[in-house]
């Protein structure tokens, strides 16, 4: 057997928030970073291969907490999206090593390599499918084997889930967490999300109800209510020791208003643990029919207070971006409202999936409103371990514009020149208008993007660049145009193989795949089945993702 | 091998992927396939599969195959790439990627619902899962349809007869109503009916849509039906449309498709409504959502250029029909191919790896017989609607067809 490879990445400003560096602002220290095969090691030989990084900035790998990558749902937008992948072509990437890459297509939505391939040219080396119905996850764990080089997991959909619903209409919460740890080990996934709890329940039963529009709103039966969803599942994933607690989306999403329900929502999981998902689509004031305004302060600054919370942006960046949710109701309303192509796919006795082809435009007052709320949210928050970047690709734009809100958010100068051209008819209530002169430096960056988030999803050897972590780093030349830094990293090493060098790709290994499986009380199976004997479709043996026979 | 049975298999016979099939296996027979329609217990069978390999039509080594399909399709100027069915969708993964290898034209058997594929990707689609329609719809309109042809237990199964949550007496819970469009007739036990000339077709869709959006239409004589038919749409609680998507006696006008996607979606302002676009088997549907998530388009990929193109007026039957093509490589089962694609087949050289490929009618210069996904062989199948799917073989030996497809893969170098 040959030596693992050993590497020393010599003189670097190493920012690893979570071992101390770079922590509350401050610089970045210079220091070596050795590796030995996949991990990182505390020293190594002086003979050991070096690779000068002085003068640079060296990160841990990326970690996106919540994009869609793949899946059913991911794949009926690609579907829908020809022109986009005509416009962006992606010719197989010649490797160092002479392997085998492939070709492909991008646009909101790329083709799964290209998704693979783009992350890693971004420095970002894992990254969370944050919507899989659990009767798709064979397709997401196919699709998933073709993202080459990220290491990924996936979400469950269960805020929705007819069994589930029917555990809580009967009281029945120790059956409820049973099934949802069954669910989450039958499915590979990572972790529970909730979209719209009970919502799409709602809009798939047709007649006069299209939504839910609040908390305590029934859901088929009065037992069953939004607040009750999130209980039990918030409560389930605590009790199971999840590394990632629940995952929510929240009611309301991009309804003018919609702050107080987001607020009630945290409310109702007060001290436990729960991460509140693209927090931008559900902080705004205002009321239906009565304009919107801004509440982002007001939902910012609760969760400054509520340690237990946690939270990613999911910014709106300008440009064209693809709707892609679970959240079927509120893709009817935007596909009412805008009236271009929509997809809707009701998923049986589960969950739901919506589409819409969407372009954000600055000079259009609900967009420029958007975009103001998720920078808001950003520069009024005190924690920077609790709120994370994201863009809830592709629904805000995609996780190629990670670079531009970067910017955004390093680059006051930038911000306020972009501020002056959006549509200022909705920002009235911003604090942005006020001069939010916060500029995040390296080592907030560092945090928002890999360090909390890998710490928020229980990834303990990710986000970090300490002995035993995972041998994931991101090498930046740096520049003063943030952007431009970020777009292009100098050097990519994934799992301790170069995987990107001045912009090329040069290798392209494998991912590994991200997943739990919790202890449950096997009885549960035995109802379940009597539930798909009675109802489903697929048969109870051949549900899930494992291998069968 | 000893006899055995085998629960849960999925049968691929049609876009259905009924996976209650239990397999009944005595003297290496396939005895019986219990709960199987008679479509069903023809594409399962007795279980045997020819495992010949046959080099310009001789007896030969998979070595001396491999070496030839390699030499004969890295050598060609314009190759194509051809995913027919009964093959895993694991298979189709290696298919596709050998078609980026080579540069090579790529189409599949899901290409024969063109009309309603291009249809959603103008307009998208109001759709669901099969077992959806099944728990929620309370009218199903079988529009120029009767699945019990092709698609034997869609009513059974899904939209007509079972149990749903929101249809707890199943059948009776539903109101089925059959639209007959000159030739192509709805179901006969339908609770109502009407009759629609095809000359009519696409504008009966555009007034009911009107209708179903409020807006005035002429009460014309040869309308009133379809009308009629659309006001009972807007009362229904959940309203399921089928049609089918395969070619057959419909009209595959665009203007049709996308009429009865623009109704479907329509109809979700009133109510709900979802348009279940009936498909074949053989896995076609694995084959449309694999090459969407390797190129970003569902079928007729070009790779000619080093990367995928959408050329879907110039797919395999087109690119065939016109001469172009000078080597092609089938992974699939050559008996099911439409008859175009077969035809031209015949006028090229060609490499065929799949079950009973040595029968093929049009002479491959190679074929390697390899066993049928989902009797000889295990992996992943998508149902109609999308719905992912383990195969459970009941017979172990066969060649499998993703050995031999994933061979010349390596064969043919990075
Ligand atoms: S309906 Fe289709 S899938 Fe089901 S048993 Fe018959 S042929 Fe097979
Ligand atoms: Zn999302």
């Amino acid at each position: 057997m040959s030596k693992p490879t050993q590497l020393r990445i010599a003189g670097g400003t190493v920012y690893d928030p979570a071992n101390g560096g770079g922590a509350g602002g401050a610089d970045g220290v210079v220091r070596d970073v050795c590796i030995e095969g996949d991990r990182i090691v505390a020293e190594l030989p002086a003979s050991a291969r070096r690779l000068d990084a002085r003068g640079m900035v060296v990160m841990p790998g990326g970690v996106d907490i919540h994009a869609h990558i793949a899946g059913s749902s991911v794949n009926h937008a690609r579907r829908l999206l020809p022109e986009e992948h005509a416009a962006d072509p992606m010719p197989a990437p010649r490797l160092d090593d002479g392997a085998i890459t492939r070709s492909g297509s991008g646009g909101t939505v790329p083709s799964t390599f290209a998704t693979g391939y783009r992350y890693a040219g971004l420095g970002y080396t894992t990254a969370m499918e944050a919507a899989v119905a659990p009767i798709a996850a064979r397709h997401a764990h196919a699709e998933l084997d073709d993202t080459p080089i990220i290491d990924a997991g996936f979400f469950v959909l269960l805020g929705n889930d007819d069994y589930l619903l029917r555990q809580l209409g009967a009281g029945e919460a120790a059956r409820a967490r049973d099934y949802a740890a069954w669910l989450l080990g039958t499915t590979r996934a990572y972790a529970i999300k909730i979209v719209n709890p009970g919502g799409v329940e709602v809009w798939k039963g047709g007649g006069d109800r299209r939504n839910v529009s609040g908390l305590d709103d029934a859901v088929g039966s009065s037992a069953v209510t939004p607040r009750k969803i999130l209980e039990a599942l918030a409560g389930a994933a605590n009790a199971l020791g999840l590394p990632h607690p629940v995952h929510i989306h929240c009611n309301n999403l991009g309804q003018p208003g919609n702050a107080a329900t987001t607020l009630e929502s945290m409310k109702a999981l007060s001290g436990q643990r729960a991460h509140f998902t693209h927090l931008q689509f559900h902080s705004y004031g205002g009321a239906a029919g009565n304009g919107w305004s801004s509440a982002a302060r007001e939902v910012i600054e609760y969760v400054n207070a509520h340690a237990a919370v946690s939270v990613d942006v999911g910014q709106v960046m300008f440009g064209a971006a693809t709707t892609v949710t679970a959240d079927s109701p509120v893709e009817h309303l935007l596909y009412a409202s805008s009236g271009r192509k929509w997809v809707n796919v009701d998923i049986e006795l589960e969950s739901g999936c919506g589409i819409v082809p969407y372009a954000y435009r600055e000079k259009a007052a609900v967009a420029a409103l958007q975009w103001a709320v998720g920078l808001e949210l950003f520069l009024l928050a005190n924690d920077p371990w609790r709120v994370v970047l994201s863009t809830d690709h592709p629904n805000g734009g995609t996780f190629l514009s990670y670079p531009e809100l970067i910017r955004l958010l390093m680059d006051r100068a930038y911000r306020d020149e972009r501020l002056k051209r959006v549509n200022q008819k909705l920002l009235a209530g911003s604090a942005l208008l006020d001069g939010l002169s916060r500029e995040y430096t390296l080592g907030e960056i560092a945090i928002i993007t890999r360090a909390g988030p890998a710490r928020l999803l229980g990834l303990k050897t990710k986000g970090h660049l300490g002995p035993g972590a995972d041998a994931d780093v991101t090498i930046y030349a740096s520049d003063s145009d943030r952007a431009q830094m970020f777009a292009a990293p100098r050097y990519v090493i994934k799992a301790g193989t170069l995987v990107v060098e001045d912009g090329q790709l040069r290798r392209a290994p494998a991912g590994r795949r991200l997943a739990v499986r919790p202890e449950y009380d096997a009885a549960v199976t035995k109802d379940v089945k009597r539930f798909f004997d009675q109802y489903a479709c697929v048969a109870f043996e051949n549900y899930g993702a494992d291998p069968v026979a | 091998m000893i006899d055995r049975t085998v629960a849960n298999v999925t049968c691929l016979g049609c876009g259905c992927a009924c996976d209650d099939i239990t397999i009944v296996v005595t003297q290496d027979r396939i005895a019986e396939a219990r709960n199987a329609c008679a479509l069903g217990i023809a594409w399962f069978g007795d279980g045997t599969v020819p495992a010949e390999t046959r080099v310009n039509g001789r007896t030969a080594s998979l070595e001396r195959a491999l070496t030839e399909a390699a030499r004969l399709l890295t050598g060609a100027t314009r190759p194509l790439v051809y995913l027919a069915g009964d093959v895993s969708c694991e298979t189709l993964r290696e298919g596709v990627a050998i078609a980026d290898r080579l540069h090579a034209a790529i189409d599949s058997l899901a290409a024969t619902a063109a009309t309603a594929v291009l249809a959603a990707q103008r307009r998208g689609r109001a759709g669901a899962t099969l077992g959806e329609i099944r728990q929620r719809a309370d009218l199903v309109v079988f529009w120029a349809v009767d699945p019990s042809a092709r698609y034997p237990r869609y009513g059974s199964r899904y939209a007509v007869a079972p149990r749903g949550v929101a249809a707890p007496q199943g059948r009776k819970d539903r109101t089925l109503i059959a639209v007959d469009v000159g030739e192509a007739l709805g179901p006969a036990d339908a609770d109502g009916r009407l009759a629609i000339a095809p000359a009519d077709e696409v504008d009966s869709l555009e007034i009911m849509r009107a209708t179903v959006q409020g807006r005035t239409v002429g009460e014309e004589a040869r309308f009133r039906a379809a009308v009629e038919l659309a006001r009972r749409m807007t009362e229904a609680r959940y309203v399921a449309i089928v049609t089918d998507g395969e070619p057959g006696t419909t009209s595959a006008d665009p203007a049709r498709a996308e009429a009865l996607v623009t109704l479907s979606q329509a109809l979700n302002a009133p109510t709900r409504c979802a348009l279940s676009t009936l498909r074949g088997g053989g896995n076609r549907s694995g084959a449309d959502a694999v090459l969407t998530w390797q190129t970003g388009f569902p079928f007729a990929v070009d790779f000619a250029r080093g990367y995928p193109s959408y050329q879907p007026q110039a797919g395999a039957a087109a690119l065939l029909g016109a001469g172009e093509v000078d080597a092609a490589l089938v992974i699939g089962a050559p008996a099911a191919l439409p008859v175009p694609v077969a035809t031209a087949l015949a006028r090229v050289r060609s490499v065929v790896i799949g079950p009973r490929a040595s029968a093929a009618t049009f002479q491959p210069a190679v074929a390697v017989d390899a066993g049928v996904a989902g009797i000889h062989e295990g992996g992943t199948a998508f149902r109609m609607d999308d719905v992912p799917l383990p195969l459970r073989p009941s017979f172990e030996g066969a060649r499998a067809a993703l050995v031999t497809v994933r061979a010349l893969r390596e064969r043919l170098g990075p």
